[in-house]
């Protein structure tokens, strides 16, 4: 790993990432979600405080539609139009180069989720095991982006990873709306998701538990990324 | 110690022999042509020799550093690489892309600039890629391969589909690079950038090295002693060129019924055919 390569990439990105229409307005989305919640009060409470489903919700958009998307989409670009072969070909490593592209979506994912929540404004939201939390569950969706990037070969095909993921990792609590039974399965199931664990923690009920289970989640898609990298290895 | 030492280099793809055993040497500051029809594994060299890919079998040293060193930094950093497959970022400025490279391979500041004025496009400096001309973004890519000054370049048909404006520029920066003592080898189908860049080429087919020299040694060693003379008429003779017949060759000159004169001394594309029985195409 080298720092001034790193920051090399960082710097080409960033600029592309602002060029960039279909990631840029990522960005926006959550933050227009956010007036939209905010204008109409869903689910507001009696004190006109937002539940933490709807934030949950929220922090499950800006880590499926921010990080996870627009890192999938920069590696997958590259890949397509075959500029990454450009950068393995020069003396920056692909770690030089993932750590760059990471870099630019954590901070347009800081940026779209401080906005959001201002925005909703709730209180006792910057707890230490908020922000924990939410590392963690960023850094599960940053994993999985980077892992799908390195398989998928065009910008094209992201989209048939993009929306799944989404609904299943990123908006995990609309379940609730499909299944009213709190006993089903699927629901026992579902609380295991990260998202979950997330809204756990926000609702003040979060122990050790949750964050070993967040935590579990981060290590599986540590995983996916290592065997993305041995597959595009043996690949060439 | 030649630049390039290739010895008995081998390179299968599953059952699929891409190179069989080629051995060829390239000096410091030459231009050494691969050349070779689609598939004869001129791009495979290229990739053993960028590291991309791990011979099967044989030795390859470049700039004294052996295939197994090839992922070395300081090995990287000596090489300027161009493909048909390189490619720069449509959305960024020429010197956002030209930036990038400069700091990947730690050049001097001012080094875009320079490269820039070396093709005559410094003029460009600011406009997105996405609005240059396809001969304009290849000269562009030739610079971002030697924006650090490599030892060797490695250009892989850099001319391919260009127009021939274009392509004169290109030669015209190849042998400037040549004279300031890069060490350039490059794969083509073009035979005339064969004969004008190449101080010594290759024929490789199938995987095997058919023969190698200088492009006029090689049209030397594959001439035949005939000549072809075209009367106005139409009708074409051929005569060898031997002293029983030095008498009939003297006179052509002062005939007025002799259209055309021409010596059977081969092309590269022809020599190339003749060694392999293929077209190069």
């Amino acid at each position: 790993m080298n720092m001034t390569r790193m920051m090399a990439i960082f710097e080409k990105d960033l600029k592309e990432f602002m060029k960039n229409m279909m990631l840029f307005t990522s960005v926006l989305i959550p933050v227009l979600m956010a007036v939209f919640f905010s204008r109409v009060g869903v689910g507001a409470g009696a004190e006109g405080e937002m539940p933490p489903e709807i934030l949950g919700i929220l922090a499950g958009v800006v880590f499926s539609a921010v990080i996870f998307s627009s890192v999938m989409t920069m590696i997958a670009e590259e890949n397509e139009k075959d500029t990454l072969r450009g950068l393995l070909q020069s003396p920056a490593t692909i770690i030089d180069i993932i750590l760059g592209k990471s870099m630019v979506v954590t901070l347009m994912t800081i940026i779209s989720l401080v906005a959001s929540i201002m925005i909703i404004g709730p209180e006792n939201y910057w707890t230490l095991e908020n922000i924990i939390s939410l590392v963690l569950t960023g850094l599960f969706f940053l994993n999985m982006g980077i892992g799908l990037g390195l398989v998928v070969k065009s910008v094209a095909t992201t989209s048939v990873y993009i929306i799944p993921i989404m609904f299943i990792f990123g908006f995990t609590p609309y379940i609730e709306m499909l299944i009213t039974d709190p006993d089903s399965i699927a629901i026992k199931i579902a609380e295991y998701f990260p998202i979950y664990q997330h809204m756990f923690v926000l609702e003040g009920n979060g122990g050790a538990m949750e964050f070993i289970i967040l935590a579990a989640w981060v290590a599986v898609s540590f995983l996916l990324v290592l065997w993305a990298f041995n597959k595009r290895k043996n690949d060439e | 110690m030649s630049m390039i030492q290739v010895d008995g280099l081998k390179k299968s793809f599953g059952s699929e022999d891409a190179l069989r055993g080629i051995t060829f040497n390239v000096e410091r500051g030459e231009i050494f042509g691969l050349l070779g029809p689609s598939g004869s594994g001129k791009t495979t060299t290229i990739k053993i020799m960028t590291g991309e890919f791990k011979p099967s079998g044989g030795d390859v040293h470049v700039n004294s550093y052996s295939y197994k060193q090839f992922s070395k930094n300081d090995y990287v950093s000596s090489l300027g690489i161009l493909s048909d497959k390189s490619s720069l970022y449509d959305r960024l400025t020429v010197k956002d892309n030209l930036e990038l490279f400069r700091k990947l391979y730690n050049a001097p500041k001012g080094s875009v600039e320079k490269v820039l004025r070396d093709v005559g496009l410094e003029s460009e400096i600011d406009k997105t890629v996405s609005k240059l001309s396809k001969g304009m973004k290849q000269r562009i890519l030739l610079c971002k391969a030697v924006i650090h000054r490599p030892a060797i370049l490695f250009l892989d048909e850099p001319t391919s589909a260009l127009d021939p404006t274009t392509t004169e520029k290109i030669h015209d920066m190849l042998e400037e690079l040549r004279n300031d003592g890069t060490t350039i080898l490059l794969t083509t189908h073009n035979m005339d950038e064969a004969t004008r860049l190449c101080d010594n080429v290759a024929f490789l087919y199938q995987g095997v090295i058919q023969d190698s020299g200088a492009p006029v040694d090689l049209r030397h060693k594959y001439k035949r002693d005939e000549v072809h003379i075209t009367y106005t008429d139409g009708t074409v003779k051929t005569v060898e060129r031997t002293a029983k017949n030095k008498q009939l060759l003297d006179n052509v000159l002062f005939n007025s019924e002799v259209a055309d004169v021409r010596t059977d001394f081969p092309t590269l594309g022809e020599v190339f055919k003749k060694v392999t029985g293929k077209e190069l195409v």
